[in-house]
């Protein structure tokens, strides 16, 4: 009867660590999610406000109602069985606090600001502190695997699952986008698009998108000549490094002189037209009169 | 807007890299080069333990184990580099931090490269990395599966090729640009579109590369291992592609995660503005930062 009672207790146990698994994969999708569209706002402020709030939304009513307090009463148990990790574990705790005070003030200021405030250096700012909350949520989920994931099943006897069961609250509503769509319309429509675009700037002009282009040919172009001067200059230098004696060093000198004449593909030392014009000019020019004698 | 580190990255790359594929360089050569490029990747970090056993018996493999606390979770990494050369310490470098983002271990496989081991010696390289995982006991949810570039295309062949052999499933596939097109009509759509603007591939060795890789059984270019965008993709996992919206390789992301969402399989596309080929490698740019944490957070979601 007694094994029996262990059993279950310790698959309340496994079940009980693998919703806060799931709560996780659901707060990375949208983690991931607040990403995208806070790097929206200043192109589309009232599109991803939108979305934005919904997604702070829903971690108050879901992750920092349910979920956290979850975690906070395995925590509680595990420091009563592991003094060792009393320290962190209260951190972690402490981080659930300001991780909630930071959502609601982030939704609520999302909801406040105007568009205009969404932009320019106002929203720039809005961004850094979405920024730095991702951050620090993102560093608190590896945090909390790391340290109590793999301890809490090895610490934990049946009556401190008991207890951390006893008021469990509802399943993460992103597993069910009925739910999801009621609730959260901006977010969930933005949860189902299979494609997101990150950095989007506002549509080239065709002019600028031209001139980009000719300036890309040129790198290329110019990258191209380069490499190939590179390259001749280094079979240069093997030449002369195996010069000898006076004939080797003259046939050398030649080789080199007229690998210069088809660098990259055209005689770069060969007289401009208008010289060999000029020349030519100036020579008929001097043989003329001798010529009419 | 796009920092200035991945801006110089990007002139850099099409000064150096570029050059070299549009070149008629030697493979001894082009690996030459890539070696003395890879001078300027750190090392991986000190707290990430890289072991060697257990090993394949064709190819070098590498454990990378985060020091604080690893979970169950594996990440599979294939490298990228046309299937006839790679960027090591880059890649490695790529995996420790995707490792170190999700608290996982890494398995980074330097599968053999074409010419001298044409198809499939790669595939069956990657594919023993796979069963490898397997037999040593991680359960495939716990498991990822990812690919840069060459070895998005790889990463996509072992879940066809595990699929076909009736093997189970890992939890879901990471493809950073995957070269997923290996056929003859692969010459349109972004490949044309974008090839002034990617600061990094081009298309004149895209033969050349195709004949390397496939030796003699270049008739198999319209094999799904080999082109996947022409794979049936039914029982795959979930797919996760990250592609710069200027690179040629852009439409390969697209087509195979609409061929993956007609067969059901769900298949998300990032599609990254103004990015280099391969940026997520660029450990010094904050966009590589800001891809890592969102490849990390797929891998969470799938293998919570």
């Amino acid at each position: 009867m007694s094994i029996q009672t262990s059993e279950k207790s310790s698959n309340r146990g496994q079940t009980f660590m693998r919703t806060l698994r799931q709560d996780h994969a659901g707060l990375s999708r949208i983690m991931r999610e607040i990403d995208t569209q806070a790097h929206r706002l200043a192109e589309d402020s009232e599109g991803a406000r939108a979305i934005l709030v919904d997604a702070f939304r829903y971690l108050l009513r879901y992750h920092h109602a349910f979920h956290h307090p979850r975690e906070d009463r395995l925590f509680a148990r595990i420091r009563a069985r592991d003094e060792a990790l009393d320290q962190t574990l209260q951190q972690l705790s402490h981080e659930h606090e300001t991780g909630e005070q930071e959502t609601r003030r982030l939704a609520e200021d999302l909801a406040r600001a105007s568009n205009k405030e969404l932009v320019g250096e106002c929203g720039a700012e809005l961004v850094d502190r979405i920024n730095d909350y991702l951050r620090h949520t993102r560093t608190h989920m590896r945090h909390e695997e790391t340290v109590f994931y793999s301890r809490a099943e090895q610490v934990l006897s049946d009556e401190d699952w008991l207890d951390i069961i006893a008021d469990d609250g509802p399943d993460d509503p992103i597993t069910d986008i009925r739910t999801m769509r009621a609730s959260y319309p901006a977010l969930a429509r933005s949860l189902d698009e299979p494609t997101s675009h990150l950095g989007l700037h506002r549509p080239e002009h065709s002019s600028s998108h031209e001139l980009r282009l000719q300036m890309l040919a040129l790198t290329d172009l110019y990258g191209g000549l380069m490499h190939e001067a590179i390259d001749l200059t280094r079979t240069h230098f093997q030449r002369l490094k195996s010069v000898r004696d006076p004939v080797s060093l003259m046939r050398t000198a030649g080789t080199i002189y007229a690998d210069n004449l088809r660098f990259a593909g055209q005689c770069v030392t060969r007289p401009s037209r208008w010289a060999i014009n000029t020349g030519a000019g100036l020579i008929v020019g001097w043989l003329k009169p001798y010529m009419k004698q | 807007m796009v920092s200035w580190q991945t801006r110089t990255a990007k002139l850099l790359s099409r000064l150096t890299i570029r050059q070299s594929l549009k070149r008629e360089l030697s493979v001894a050569d082009m690996r030459e080069r890539i070696q003395a490029m890879e001078r300027f990747f750190p090392n991986v970090p000190d707290d990430i333990r890289i072991e060697h056993e257990p090993g394949l018996n064709h190819c070098d493999a590498e454990w990378l184990t985060p020091g604080a606390g690893p979970t169950e979770r594996v990440i599979l990494h294939l490298p990228g580099g046309a299937f006839m050369t790679r960027f090591m310490r880059a890649e490695r470098l790529l995996l420790a931090r995707m490792c170190r983002a999700t608290n996982a271990r890494g398995r980074l496989v330097f599968y053999r490269l074409a010419p001298e081991n044409p198809y499939p010696a790669g595939l069956d390289d990657c594919l023993e990395a796979y069963q490898q995982i397997l037999d040593l006991g991680t359960p495939p949810e716990h498991l990822v599966i990812s690919g840069m570039s060459a070895g998005g295309c790889l990463a996509l062949a072992v879940l066809l090729k595990a699929r076909d052999l009736g093997l189970p499933m890992p939890a879901g596939a990471l493809l950073m640009s995957p070269a997923a097109d290996m056929t003859e009509e692969s010459t349109d759509g972004s490949r044309v579109s974008n090839a002034a603007r990617d600061a990094v591939l081009s298309l004149e060795r895209g033969d050349d590369i195709r004949r390397l890789y496939l030796g003699e059984h270049i008739e198999l270019a319209n094999h799904p291992y080999i082109s996947p965008v022409l794979a049936d993709y039914t029982g795959l996992p979930p797919l996760f592609f990250q592609v710069s919206g200027s690179e040629i390789l852009l439409d390969d992301s697209h087509r195979c995660a609409q061929r993956a969402r007609a067969c059901g399989v769900s298949a998300e596309v990032e599609v990254w503005d103004r990015m280099p080929h391969g940026w997520q490698a660029l450990s010094f740019a904050p966009e590589s930062g800001r891809a890592i944490a969102r490849l990390a957070d797929f891998i969470r979601e799938r293998c919570p």
